[in-house]
């Protein structure tokens, strides 16, 4: 049995019908379309489908996206000012944080997330409030150094 | 000989895509009315299949098509021995060999036929010691082993998939008159590569024709098996990569695209098959494989090393795949980069029925370095001698003759040396728990074929079209510059056709860092050939000798007459500019190689490249928990065309090593299934683990180098890691940890 529920994306409202058990990642991929959300390991363990409810990050395989209705979601997709990048995008290209580009839009969604928090981070707050996002290519090192030259700029 | 300082920023054309999330991987695309796809996995790891019953399957609504190897040739295939087939038919020989695959309107539905599938075994005795698998009257894991067709060169025996031998001058009687000998036995674990994009592969057809989106890192590969597998011809299979997210290697080779094109042939769909993150760990041939490592040094008083023998045994695991050549590769590696006159290594590549090993990057060196390394301070703790000049005495320079015969020309190796223990401050005063130590290792460039195209469009902007596969690394991403600088054209001028393989020539792909070293030597012969047309057309046009001309901004002008010229865009207006290269492949040094058995083309290390990795580590002697702390990278990997990128490849790779250093392995059980197929148990190294990092490049004038006296950059960087946080491990403890990973619990009795 299907559900009616209203999800708000990215600051558009999506009228949708989901199974219950349905993840938020599932919604928002293959029923709102929205792919740049990946799944990684189904797991919360990779990271890569790190989304913000309400401006808190939440692993979206592993959440139900029944229980986001009434909250704001963003994903990577909405972090753009229209065609303007998000400092934290421009950041991520221009210091080598970006690789195979798969892990990307979960760590900027998780880097947006602990700028939010702590604008001004040590280098070892950004390292720990990263710990739950997992990169093979980078070894983070392009992407801390990102983050860092964002807060150092705020 | 030059070090490189400063860092140059590179703005890589996919990055905008990426970081916006409009980027298409392949799980991202749909097809309309696609179908998915569920494999039918071996039950046993080591079984006969007595029965295969589908009927149950093919009956429940919503499946479209059920396939066994009844419905698609019989044929084996496989890169170095064809020793497979697509489904299994007699035999299942690990967890993850397929005997169904079931295609159907919902995941569910796919789940639910698949485990209606009926399948009848007797099992067999599983193979899992593959120390063991090496005698005579071991149970085979292949009987028909001399039917199959195979590089001769391997060497096959019995269990045996590859053997090597290299042996120079007398080992036994150099080591009867060494001052002092020092002997070692390591093991090692099988470790992955663990991509953080699980495959996924899209199959549609169009007629007689099959087009798979897939996410390999050698698309021409994936072409040519469809082909084999389905018995088709080459130009009836497309491959096509959207953005692939990251391979290591794991993604080499042809695994599971015959395996969709048929079912979306049977079903008349399109068919997509999405790994999940267990599959992405058990069902792939492609691990890096568990070794037996034994080695005896022998050396003067002084230092001066007279002799090694070394026996090293590698777990193949069922199948060789692209493989054959590890047992060569690792015994290369048993050499390592040293001054050697008298060798014994004999080397031997086993089947199992444990997981298919293959490449990972940098296959085979991570392991043996990691022992050999160790094996080194051992020796120079056994002569009284500090490990960093036992090196500086042994270690090969410009000039120097490998076991193997190999003249050594423009390398860097002890220059790496004195940087990374310069960048380190070795011989600084550390805690008592903490402690510096260095290893080096060596890696090959791959001479191979490659073409491209570079077409100009009518509005004077240009495409190129690559076989060459962009895993991450952005060595594809960094072709326009190379193209610009030929034509007076900047990089952003350019867009790029590449990783479908009905666009561009044959290519080998992402593996054996040679992208820039045979792809970007193919797209740079193609923008001189196009520079070449243009040049022709612009003295006719300008009426100038050709001599005379020079390719500035867009233009091109008649040097000392800034009037006269005619801009590019005029040009190409005017015509149909294309240009076409290949390069010359370069060769690889010659080899002597007598005592030399198995040789599958390694015997020379064709533009090695050198690396010396040093590490500060901390050792916690009551829990045997070890954080690095700091990593001096210092690599010779010939003149670098993009220090970002090769930067990011030393991050990456050294962060990777501290995990097979540390904490990654794939632990399984008594017959061979995965014990921790997941992220919660095999753990991967964090941002919060993740050290500083020090890199330093020495360029080298090197001998038959890639484009602009390039090497290759991305696998060295795994290479010595491990090795280096064991020598100062065990510098910590007085003790040596013999296994790898080096968990706590082992770091920790190593210390009781």
């Amino acid at each position: 049995m299907k559900v009616a529920a209203t999800l708000s994306v990215n600051g558009f409202a999506y009228p949708v019908e989901l199974d219950p058990g349905t993840n938020l990642l599932a919604a928002v991929r293959d029923v709102i379309g929205l792919t740049g959300s990946k799944e990684g390991c189904d797991d919360s363990e990779c990271g890569a489908c790190m989304m913000l409810l309400d401006g808190q990050p939440v692993n979206a395989c592993s959440y139900l996206a029944l229980q986001a209705e009434g909250s704001e979601i963003t994903t990577v997709e909405g972090l753009a000012d229209g065609d303007t990048l998000a400092p934290l995008q421009v950041a991520f290209l221009e210091l080598g944080g970006v690789q195979c580009g798969f892990c990307t839009p979960g760590m900027l969604v998780s880097a947006t997330a602990l700028l939010a928090d702590n604008p001004s981070p040590t280098e070892d707050d950004v390292r720990i409030g990263l710990s739950g996002n997992l990169c093979r290519c980078t070894g983070y090192d392009g992407i801390v150094k990102a983050v860092l030259s964002v807060a150092g700029s705020s | 000989m030059a070090t490189v300082e400063e860092p140059r920023t590179f703005i890589r054309p996919d990055g905008k895509e990426k970081v916006t999330g409009t980027g298409r991987y392949t799980a991202d695309l749909v097809l309309a009315g696609e179908l998915v796809a569920k494999f039918r996995y071996a039950d046993h790891t080591h079984a006969r299949i007595t029965r295969i019953d589908v009927t149950k399957a093919r009956a429940l609504p919503g499946v479209l098509a059920v396939v066994t190897h009844e419905d698609v040739p019989d044929v084996l295939y496989g890169g170095m021995v064809k020793d497979r087939r697509l489904f299994a038919r007699d035999t299942v020989r690990f967890e993850g060999d397929v005997v169904a695959a079931v295609a159907a309107t919902t995941a569910a539905i796919a789940e639910q036929a698949v485990a209606l599938i009926e399948v009848d075994y007797e099992p067999l005795p599983v193979v899992t010691d593959f120390e063991a698998a090496l005698a005579d009257d071991s149970t085979l894991v292949h009987p028909a082993w001399e039917e199959y067709e195979g590089n001769e060169s391997l060497g096959r025996h019995h269990n045996t998939v590859g053997y090597t031998a290299i042996v120079k001058g007398d080992a036994d009687a150099a080591l009867a008159s060494a001052d002092v000998v020092v002997r070692g036995r390591y093991v090692t674990d099988p470790v992955q590569g663990v991509p953080i994009e699980p495959r996924a592969v899209i199959a549609q057809w169009q007629g007689d024709k099959v087009t798979v989106w897939t996410s390999t890192q050698v698309p021409y590969a994936a072409r040519g098996g469809v082909a084999h597998v389905l018995q088709i011809p080459e130009s009836h299979v497309r491959i096509i990569v959207p953005l692939l997210g990251g391979g290591f290697g794991a993604k080499c080779d042809f695994h599971f695209e015959g395996h969709v094109a048929a079912l979306a042939r049977a079903a008349r769909r399109p068919v997509k098959l999405v790994f999940s993150r267990r599959e992405e760990f058990f069902a792939v041939g492609h691990r890096r494989e568990g070794m037996v490592i034994e080695f005896e040094s022998g050396a003067r008083s002084d230092g001066t090393l007279l002799a090694r023998k070394a026996r090293l045994v590698l777990d193949k695991g069922a199948y060789c795949g692209e493989g054959g050549f590890f047992s060569e590769m690792a015994a290369m590696h048993a050499l390592g980069p040293y001054e050697l006159e008298n060798v014994n290594i004999q080397s031997s590549l086993v089947y199992s029925n444990n997981q298919p090993s293959s490449s990972i990057r940098a296959p085979t060196a991570p392991q043996v370095c990691w022992a050999l390394e160790q094996h080194m301070d051992e020796l120079a703790a056994a002569l009284g001698m500090d490990p960093i000049d036992l090196r500086r005495k042994t270690l090969i320079e410009t000039g120097s003759v490998t076991a193997t015969g190999q003249v050594l020309e423009q390398i860097a190796m002890k220059e790496t040396l004195e940087k990374a223990v310069e960048l380190i401050g070795y011989g600084q005063e550390l805690p008592e728990d903490e402690a510096i130590g260095v290893a080096v290792g060596w890696w090959p460039c791959f001479a191979a074929n490659s073409g491209a195209y570079v077409k100009l469009n009518p509005d004077g902007t240009g495409t190129i079209i690559t076989g060459a596969q962009e895993n991450g690394t952005g060595s594809v991403m960094a072709m326009p510059t190379y193209v610009a600088a030929e034509l007076g054209m900047q990089p952003e001028d350019f867009s790029m056709l590449y990783q479908d393989t009905d666009a561009a020539p044959y290519d080998m792909g992402s593996c054996g860092s040679q992208t820039t070293f045979n792809s970007g030597r193919a797209v740079i012969a193609a923008a001189v050939d196009l520079r070449d047309q243009l040049l022709d057309a612009a003295a006719e046009q300008l009426e100038a000798s050709r001599d005379d001309l020079e390719l500035v901004s867009g233009s091109i002008l008649v040097k000392g007459s800034p009037d006269k010229s005619v801009t590019i865009a005029e040009l190409a207006g005017e015509g149909t500019f294309h240009g076409k290269g290949a390069g010359e492949v370069p060769f690889a040094p010659e080899a002597l190689a007598e005592g030399c058995v198995g040789q599958s083309g390694l015997e020379s290390f064709h533009a090695p490249q050198l690396i010396a990795h040093a590490v500060r580590v901390r050792v916690d002697r009551d829990t045997g928990v070890v954080r690095v702390l700091q990593v001096a990278a210092a690599h010779d990997c010939g003149v670098i065309l993009n220090r970002m990128g090769a930067d990011g490849q030393v991050y990456g790779g050294v962060v990777m090593g501290i995990g097979q250093a540390l904490s990654e392995r794939t632990q399984l059980d008594a017959e061979g299934r995965h014990l921790n197929a997941h992220l919660t148990d095999y753990k991967l190294v964090t941002a919060s683990d993740a050290p500083q990092i020090d890199i330093a490049w020495i360029e080298t004038d090197t001998l038959n180098a890639g484009p602009k006296g390039s090497k290759g950059v991305g696998e060295p960087p795994c290479v010595p890691t491990a090795g280096a946080v064991a020598n100062a491990i065990a510098r910590v403890l007085g003790a040596r940890v013999h296994q790898l990973p080096m968990t706590p619990e082992r770091v920790w009795k190593a210390g009781q």
